[in-house]
């Protein structure tokens, strides 16, 4: 069985090929052994994989892993089937909040045709403006959020008609 | 002195007041937004009273609520911090129609110099060299048609404005409308002012500020000047003194032109003179901030003195704490700050909850923070999380402290700039000392933190695994015994 993590935007699957008498995982197609797993406390965890002991600081948030190693902290995802399965179904269609802002413009109204590229909305996140840009050519369904409206991370902005 | 002190404002600053109050034998008092109920400087401060608003940066900008706190709970003095109301002649005088002292400088030097069209003139009057610059006298188009003559590039400002806000380069007239229109929605949102001006962009310029103190009545002193070149978005992130560009004759001059400006200004309290230095060695004008500045720790380190005691010294006895000759730099300091965001490049913010914070302790550095473990970075405030400043011998010290600093500093939870500043300081260009506003900007391709080693990848990637409870479950919590594994202990 594989599992499918995402680091710096490139996908790696881990597999588990024996847990006795060692632990043997495969990592990208390679063969590791790890012959360590210890929580030294419940942010950093040692590692021992092919004979090299690693420190590495953990944190779990929402829907990343946060981790810690050497000087550089690195942010995974866990790609985990289910939720891959259900995200597909939104596809282009809603246009979500990355983060929580204000909106500061609309630029488009329900039931008016978008070209791929035009500006439908410009939010402000954090003091930084940013343009909600149309993801595809398309008609807009609904403007859910209206100027100076504020909103949560995740929600809906825009909606698009669904192609048939 | 004082007996107490209310601090409006809150974050690292705030904390960073209350430290130095505290040490006085002040009683501190802070207020809060309900969603600081757990911040630092609320566990920090004697007392904390909360601030109703909908909109948490409303809060803290509530002038008669704070007025109304300070005065309940006899505050004998309000400091401002940075930020918020800290430029706000208002509050300063709203303050000062109280028993209360305001720590800063009077209402009426504010208004000055918070109007860059008038610090300009100022300037100008008292022989401070400024930029060649259009101001917009009547209509839009009337300051285009001025701007153009000028010549491009061409740097567009709010009048109102500061920290980036409404600021913009222009390098040829056809993007000038566009970038002017621009400035001024920005301007009109951040400062309730929608007018620009434009002035001449120095490129390859350095910024160079002078950290001054007056007595309010024609005396002032420097602190020697800050190099803040190392920009994005038109906001500092790394700042250092002494500048290793400036020979002891430019950074004589400028220093006394700070200083001179300030004496004339009958400036009173803390206040910084910002100059952006050509490289010809030519040097203008940029504008005064009458507060304390964020970066205003390394000219501490260097100087050997504490800024924020000085202020309450100044506001308490109308004296200069010092004379020019009692300041002395010594050795080389550098800031860091650390700001919630993404490093790659676009800077974007970034939110999350603080889940793992460490913070090395080791002499000759300092972490001015104002995040706590749990806490939840929101869009609500400004994402600087802290700052690190680190004091050496010489810049190669200072440089390799910080990098050692950011080294080992955790911050697990939310992403942040830590691995993007390590890698300025290890850039060439900087150590070399090659430094300008446009830095990031020329260097964006060799300034993206390094990826994982390959040993490292599969650590974190065996790691990651390991934090998904079904593949623990898989690997571990089965009837087999796993002989050779070590412990998983909690």
């Amino acid at each position: 069985m594989e599992f499918t993590f995402e680091l710096n935007g490139e996908e790696h699957r881990i597999g588990l090929i024996t847990r006795k008498p060692r632990l043997t995982l495969s990592v990208d197609g390679r063969v590791h052994h790890v012959s360590d797993v210890i929580l030294k406390n419940k942010d950093q965890l040692l590692l021992t994989i092919d004979g090299h002991r690693h420190t590495v600081w953990r944190a779990r948030g929402d829907d990343h892993i946060h981790l810690k190693i050497g000087p550089g902290s690195f942010t995974l995802k866990y790609k985990d089937p289910l939720q891959v399965a259900q995200q597909s179904t939104d596809g282009d269609d809603v246009l979500k909040a990355d983060m929580p802002g204000v909106v500061v413009s609309v630029h488009c109204e329900g039931k008016t045709p978008v070209v791929s590229g035009d500006i439908l909305m410009v939010i402000e996140s954090m003091k930084m403006q940013i343009n909600i840009v149309a993801p595809r050519d398309g008609i807009i369904e609904a403007v859910q959020v209206g100027v100076d409206q504020t909103f949560e991370k995740g929600a809906s902005l825009i909606s698009l008609e669904v192609e048939n | 002195m004082f007996d107490s002190v209310l601090i409006a404002n809150r974050g690292e600053i705030a904390c960073r007041i209350i430290r130095t109050a505290r040490r006085l034998g002040l009683r501190t008092i802070a207020i809060y937004h309900h969603q600081d109920r757990r911040a630092p400087h609320v566990e920090l401060a004697d007392e904390a009273h909360i601030i109703e608003a909908d909109v948490p940066t409303a809060a803290y900008l509530d002038i008669g609520q704070i007025i109304n706190i300070a005065g309940n709970a006899s505050a004998s003095c309000v400091h401002p911090g940075y930020g918020f109301l800290s430029e706000n002649a208002e509050f300063a005088a709203a303050v000062e129609a109280t028993k209360m002292t305001f720590i800063g400088p009077q209402p009426e030097i504010i208004r000055l110099m918070g109007d860059k069209n008038q610090s300009r003139e100022f300037a100008q009057q008292t022989n401070v060299p400024t930029a060649p610059s259009a101001r917009q006298k009547g209509d839009l188009d009337a300051l285009l048609a001025d701007a153009t003559r000028l010549g491009f590039p061409l740097l567009i400002k709010a009048v109102a404005g500061g920290g980036g806000k409404g600021m913009s380069i222009v390098h040829n007239e056809a993007d000038l409308v566009d970038c002017a229109r621009t400035a001024s929605s920005e301007a009109a949102r951040y400062f309730a002012d929608g007018r620009i001006y434009a002035e001449r962009y120095i490129e390859r310029g350095r910024h160079i500020e002078v950290q001054i103190l007056g007595d309010g009545k024609g005396d002032a002193i420097h602190l020697f000047e800050r190099e803040c070149s190392v920009q994005r978005r038109f906001q500092k992130i790394i700042e250092e003194s002494p500048a290793t560009s400036l020979d002891h004759e430019l950074r004589c001059r400028i220093c006394e032109t700070a200083v001179n400006m300030a004496k004339n200004a009958n400036y009173r309290n803390a206040g910084t003179v910002e100059f952006i230095v050509a490289p010809d060695g030519e040097f203008y004008f940029l504008e005064t901030n009458t507060r304390l500045q964020v970066e205003h720790p390394v000219t501490e380190l260097v100087c050997g003195v504490d800024l924020v005691e000085a202020q309450f010294r100044i506001a308490a006895t109308g004296e200069l704490p010092w004379h020019q000759e009692d300041i002395r730099q010594s050795g080389h300091a550098i800031e860091c700050r650390i700001y919630c965001e993404e490093s790659d490049g676009t800077f974007l913010p970034a939110v999350g909850t603080v889940k793992v914070l460490n913070i090395p302790d080791v002499p000759g550095i300092r972490f001015d923070g104002g995040i706590a473990l749990n806490q939840t970075i929101t869009a609500a405030f400004d994402p600087m999380a802290g700052k690190l400043i680190c004091h050496g011998t010489n810049r190669n010290a200072a440089i390799n402290l910080c990098e050692r600093g950011l080294n080992e500093i955790v911050l697990l939870g939310v992403n942040n700039n830590i691995d993007y500043l390590r890698g300025i300081l290890k850039h060439e260009a900087f150590k070399a000392g090659r430094l300008h506003t446009e830095f990031i900007k020329e260097h964006t391709s060799t300034l993206i933190p390094d990826g994982p080693n390959d040993s490292e990848q599969t650590a974190l990637l065996i790691a990651a695994a390991l934090d998904v409870d079904n593949i623990r479950t898989l690997i571990f919590d089965t009837p087999e015994p796993y002989a050779s594994i070590g412990d998983w202990q909690n």
